[in-house]
């Protein structure tokens, strides 16, 4: 009698500043094993690309020379470049990944040596064909706020192409289920970050959060984060977390510091990604605002 | 196949129960046949002279906690080291694979586990979930397998491979 016996692996290695998780199921061991393989080095050469304090990433070649001159950038970095511009075009500069300039003054960039232009928005970034791009002005990008979502959007193609049918990846709370599975994801309390406040049950979907308890800083006496609405440069100082979903990780991290800004405001761009957004504060009951046909009162739905 | 997302509120007792998050990925053999495939591994563990930690410590502006070291040769040239990391909320055993040169191969994280600081002190967040009791199975203290929430940096272990870099060229490097 034959059965197939399914295999799973699950590996982690530090990368993109947090810790990524692969895990795959498969029938056959060696197919999983070459999949995790590639779905790592993936990550790794988003990391390459986009790290922020690596002197040759395209990033740190953008902020050096895509002012006064122009830069010529890897086809994936090209890609998250549109993302953001188009997300920054959608929230009206709400996202906007030339918001370094205050994260850098803020002390979140150690040694950082540019001198921005503090009128630069998105708006003074160019996007040229061959992966050609210019700064109208001196300014700082930073990717921080999309890449990790970009990053699981590779490794999971990664896995598919290997032919793994089935997986998560997850970058630092940045994941993505994939294959004819459901899992149930935590999410964290924004209060008491080692303890879980809520669970959710994710199937062929991808979620992203943010949240201010890691990231915070002190600056001058008062809390900062790197949260930020790119218009009033104002921060988010509450106690809240957003969780998005979306069938793809790179929608679901940058609508992520979308709603945190916006919150009820975002439902329109919300609609147009088809993303859920769960948004759990301090003090109040969790808001959400869901896209697809499901009824969270429905409790038979969960085991 | 149907996608859902779908808020699940969880039962008051798995609130206040401690939560922990522990995966185990890797043993040390699995460990070293990840990062090394094919090749034989010789232990070789290495105990720092007091000199030799103050070397490392200057060379990566990293404290050395330990002065053994689990090390293990590899065939053909390169090194496996095996290292743990200790942060405020986390406990983390990690593998390195160096190659001949001193260089770093792969890193390879084996035990990953976070803890907890202990119950909730907002009395109004644990309010919300009073009369919302589900019958959901889920206990918290087992069941986690996923979290999404940003995850703490793992700042720890890149100054962990940085002390290991530095503990190449003060005790390894022929």
């Amino acid at each position: 009698m034959k059965s197939r016996s399914t295999v799973e692996i699950r590996r982690c290695r530090p990368l993109l500043g947090t810790f990524v998780e692969v895990a795959g199921a498969a029938t056959n061991a060696a197919t999983l094993e070459r999949g995790i393989i590639a779905a790592f080095a993936a990550v790794e050469k988003v990391h390459r690309l986009m790290s922020f304090h690596d002197p040759d990433s395209d990033v740190s070649r953008m902020n050096r020379d895509a002012f006064p001159k122009s830069v010529i950038v890897h086809p994936w970095t090209w890609k998250v470049l549109e993302a953001a511009q188009r997300f920054a075009r959608e929230s009206h500069g709400v996202f906007d990944i030339a918001t370094a300039r205050f994260l850098a003054s803020w002390g979140y960039f150690p040694g950082c040596q540019h001198q921005p232009d503090n009128a630069a928005t998105w708006r003074d970034i160019f996007l040229r064909k061959n992966c050609r791009v210019f700064f109208r002005r001196k300014l700082i990008i930073d990717l921080g706020g999309i890449a990790k979502g970009f990053a699981v959007d590779r490794a999971v193609a990664a896995l598919k192409a290997s032919g793994v049918k089935a997986g998560i990846v997850n970058a630092g709370g940045d994941l993505r289920v994939f294959g004819p599975i459901s899992r149930i994801i935590h999410v964290r309390h924004p209060a008491e970050p080692t303890v879980a406040a809520a669970a959710v049950r994710l199937s062929q979907r991808a979620m992203a959060t943010s949240g201010v308890y890691f990231a915070r800083r002190k600056h001058r006496g008062q809390y900062v984060s790197p949260l930020l609405d790119g218009c009033t440069g104002r921060f988010a100082r509450e106690l809240i977390s957003v969780t998005v979903a979306a069938d793809e990780c790179v929608v679901a991290d940058a609508l992520t510091k979308i709603v945190f800004a916006l919150r009820k405001q975002a439902a329109g761009l919300l609609d147009q990604y088809r993303a859920d957004a769960l948004i759990l504060e301090r003090d109040a009951l969790p808001s959400s605002k869901f896209n697809l046909s499901c009824d969270i009162a429905d409790r038979t739905r969960f085991d | 196949m149907k996608s859902e997302f779908a808020f699940i509120a969880l039962p008051i007792s798995a609130l206040v129960a401690p939560s922990t998050f522990a995966v185990q990925y890797l043993t040390v053999e699995q460990a070293q046949r990840a990062i090394f495939p094919n090749k034989s591994l010789t232990a070789a563990p290495v105990k720092l002279t007091p000199a030799q930690r103050k070397a490392i410590e200057q060379a990566s502006g990293v404290r050395v906690l330990h002065d053994d070291q689990q090390v293990w040769q590899v065939s053909g040239g390169g090194w496996f080291i095996v290292d743990e990391v200790v942060g405020k909320h986390e406990f983390i055993t990690y593998a390195v694979g160096l190659n001949a040169n001193g260089s770093v191969k792969q890193i390879e994280v084996m035990d990953y586990r976070e803890t907890y600081g202990g119950e909730i002190r907002n009395e109004n967040w644990r309010a919300q979930f009073v009369g919302k009791t589900s019958q959901s199975q889920l206990k918290l203290d087992r069941d986690i397998k996923n979290i999404s929430g940003a995850t703490l940096s793992c700042r720890h272990i890149t100054d962990g491979v940085k002390r290991l870099v530095a503990f190449y060229e003060v005790a390894l490097k022929r």
